[in-house]
């Protein structure tokens, strides 16, 4: 009989297609959205160039090779500085025209040498803008530690090396300041091939899983940069994933309404006793809906944004759960409110709530505290985003299985639900 | 008349009973159907007629009161008992989607009949439809006729012996109407027990064998369409057009011993004789009373009179 309910249902969507090409051109638009933002199809890689200001106060010859770093070789590929006066600059970041504006101040190599003063780069971001100023943000991070680690092990030096930024010193002196760095970075060669000490960025367990990315070992310098910025897109797509099956269900099951308007559930009541088979052909039916839309969204989002799928078999038969879930929770909410008008907001407002607090639209670490500790674990929204996440970042096979399980278990409980409902709604007069 | 037999009846309804909150949507209402008779329900809008086939067909439980079907208590086995009746809801309950081909042969296979039966079953519903020509075609771009004769199919893929007509006959044009009135007689020669709400007079006058009166979910009386006409006292009515403003046949002497008002109003007054007399003799007594009759017309008694006479009101109202 599933086979029947399943081949009907289908001929029907596939006659009437709009609805549901309206419900997946809403993903497909949002994913080619990032993907144009964040210039998806660029050369080279999957992330554009980010564009910035750069404000040199200083004039100075360390400020110089700093301007020359971000404006050539892999900086180059990726960072498309401008440089200009700090107005300027102040302006571009208001009309939303660049990404941040990086200053160095007066003094920046002076001070530097001299060790007198705290040194100090100001980065200033776009707020319109999130990830972009975020990555400039790591990126001088990266500059300042390296910055740091030559004042430490140099220090003793940079009065000898003061006057050759400055210009002062012939290339005699040059060549001796050199040898003597040579000499220096000799004893230490040990320590630096293969280096002894590597660099982590480490967040505590909750966030790790959630990280952006994925990538818990991500290296700071020579790193695989585009792998980061697939990973980041793999976990938003993710995340855009379980909000969107969401919303899909809920179209999936709006023709559960609409049966029960035109009456064909009742007529379907006066032959069999069994209301289940007909609302388990209904959850199969948009199962199959949302797997379809699944595979265009991750598999076009993964083309977009050239995302290698790490675990795909684990990732589809989470998918598979997740709809399980979807759909068998629409069908309850059906039950539960018949009125088609009526449902469609209460369901738009349980996918969005859903959604949230499941951590699909960002990251859990980021919501309020209550709900992080102890509303979001108990989410399915949560278990999918969460795993399918943790799949991609390589974080481990093994609780995919056990959260398959648990989101199954909970569709099956959530169809018997809805039958026990539906019954008793019909026993006691439901007329759609 | 045949003397009821209980063994023979398709369906028997028992005392049924059910109310929403505080309304009493049927109450007590108790009758049977059998193998080829056409048993009508008849009764305005909201009278009880759907609730009744609710529960007739198990969409809703009874508050009290017995369904049996082929003499099985229907909650005692209701897959049983819907094996046996199909049910033609008033609503157009159909895929537009579809063609009319794969409505039927759908519900024909829901209906438990293996594809080739359904198949074949369908091809034989279309041509007794007259929709083999259309039958292609998705059911959206049928005429409205077309769309209940589809809705009447999709319950007899299976063969029902006992057939629950909900008003299927509800916004049609005549001719789409006298077609399917014309399939439904052909059913109950074939033997199938048809149970057929309606609040169309003349469908209930023309097509059923017995009919029931429903008001207000109660049945006020049941029998063939002459023993409702015998309970106004005889095959004629007189209706007389005057001033009955003032008028009290009540003061009149004797009328109520020679007559039954049917109906009173300002300028009319249907009346029924009392007892087997002379029409001739009638009249001239009518034309004797103490007000000025414009006008008199002998009719028939016809089931608008009965309801008239049952609830006080025309059911066309």
């Amino acid at each position: 009989m599933l086979r029947i309910l399943l081949a009907k249902d289908l001929r029907r969507a596939w006659r009437n297609p709009l609805p549901w090409l309206i419900n997946l051109i809403v993903p497909l638009a949002m994913t080619a959205l990032l993907g144009l933002v964040f210039g998806g199809s660029s050369e080279g890689g999957a992330l554009g160039r980010i564009r910035f200001a750069v404000v040199d106060e200083d004039q100075s010859v360390l400020s110089d090779f700093l301007r020359g770093a971000v404006n050539q070789g892999q900086g180059a590929k990726y960072l498309d500085p401008v440089f200009m006066e700090r107005a300027d600059a102040l302006k571009l970041v208001n009309a939303n025209k660049i990404s941040a504006v990086l200053i160095i101040e007066t003094n920046f190599m002076r001070n530097y040498f001299t060790g007198r003063e705290p040194v100090s780069l100001e980065l200033i971001k776009n707020p319109a803008e999130a990830i972009n100023p975020a990555m400039l943000e790591e990126l001088l991070g990266a500059v300042v530690t390296a910055l740091n680690e030559v004042s430490r092990n140099f220090h003793s030096a940079f009065p000898d090396w003061q006057p050759v930024f400055e210009g002062k010193a012939d290339y005699h002196r040059v060549s001796i300041l050199i040898d003597q760095a040579g000499d220096k970075l000799k004893s230490v060669k040990q320590f630096i091939n293969p280096p002894l000490v590597g660099y982590e960025k480490e967040e505590p367990a909750d966030a790790t899983n959630n990280a952006v990315g994925g990538h818990p070992a991500a290296s700071s310098a020579g790193g695989n940069r585009q792998s980061d910025m697939t990973g980041l897109f793999s976990y938003l797509l993710l995340g855009m994933s379980g909000m969107f099956l969401l919303f899909l269900g809920q179209n999936g099951m709006t023709d559960l309404h609409r049966e029960l308007r035109k009456r064909t559930f009742e007529r379907y009541q006066t032959m069999h006793q069994q209301l289940w088979p007909f609302i388990l052909g209904k959850i199969v039916f948009a199962v199959v809906m949302l797997l379809i839309c699944s595979a265009v969204m991750l598999g076009g989002g993964g083309l977009v944004f050239q995302i290698h799928w790490q675990n795909p078999l684990a990732l589809a038969a989470l998918v598979a759960g997740y709809s399980c879930f979807v759909a068998a929770l629409f069908a309850v909410l059906v039950a539960l409110v018949p009125d088609e008008r009526r449902a469609g907001v209460l369901n738009n407002i349980a996918a969005m709530a859903l959604g949230l607090v499941g951590g699909c639209a960002f990251p859990p670490s980021q919501l309020p505290e209550f709900l992080r500790d102890h509303i979001t674990p108990l989410m399915p929204t949560y278990w999918f985003a969460n795993t399918a996440r943790n799949l991609q970042s390589g974080g481990g096979d093994g609780p995919w299985g056990f959260v398959l399980l648990k989101l199954v278990l909970c569709a099956v409980f959530l169809t018997v639900l809805a039958a026990w409902l539906f019954r008793r709604k019909f026993k006691t007069g439901l007329r759609g | 008349m045949v003397p009821y037999n209980r063994s023979m009846s398709m369906l028997s309804v028992e005392r049924l009973t059910k109310s929403f909150g505080a309304i009493r949507a049927v109450e007590t209402v108790s009758f049977e159907v059998r193998p080829g008779e056409i048993y009508g329900l008849l009764g305005p809008n909201g009278a009880g007629k759907t609730t009744t086939i609710s529960m007739i067909s198990g969409l809703l439980k009874p508050d009290a009161g017995e369904v049996s079907v082929a003499g099985t208590p229907f909650w005692s086995d209701p897959q049983k008992a819907k094996r046996i009746m199909g049910v033609v809801p008033q609503e157009l309950a159909i895929y537009e989607e579809l063609t009319g081909r794969e409505n039927l042969e759908f519900w024909g296979r829901m209906a438990g009949l293996s594809a080739g039966d359904a198949r074949a079953r369908t091809a034989e519903l279309l041509a007794a439809l007259t929709l083999t020509d259309r039958a292609e075609d998705a059911v959206k771009t049928y005429s409205g006729g077309m769309k209940r004769r589809i809705n009447l199919g999709c319950a007899l893929l299976h063969h029902p012996q006992l057939l629950l007509l909900d008003e299927p006959t509800v916004g049609i044009d005549p001719q789409a109407r006298l077609n399917i009135l014309e399939f439904i007689r052909n059913l109950r020669a074939a033997g199938t027990a048809i149970l057929y709400t309606t609040h169309y007079l003349e469908e209930a006058e023309t097509l059923c064998q017995r009919i029931g009166i429903i008001d207000h979910g109660r049945l006020l009386a049941e029998g063939t369409l002459a023993e409702l006409q015998d309970r106004l006292g005889g095959d004629r009515l007189f209706a007389l057009e005057a001033d009955f403003k003032n008028a009290s046949p009540d003061t009149w002497a004797g009328f109520r011993e020679r007559f039954r008002v049917i109906q009173k109003s300002e300028k009319q007054l249907v009346v029924a004789a009392i007892g087997v007399r002379d029409p001739a003799d009638c009249l001239k007594e009518l034309l004797g009373l103490p007000v000025h009759v414009e006008n008199v017309t002998l009719k028939r008694p016809s089931l608008n009179d009965v309801f008239l006479q049952l609830t006080g009101r025309e059911l066309r109202e």
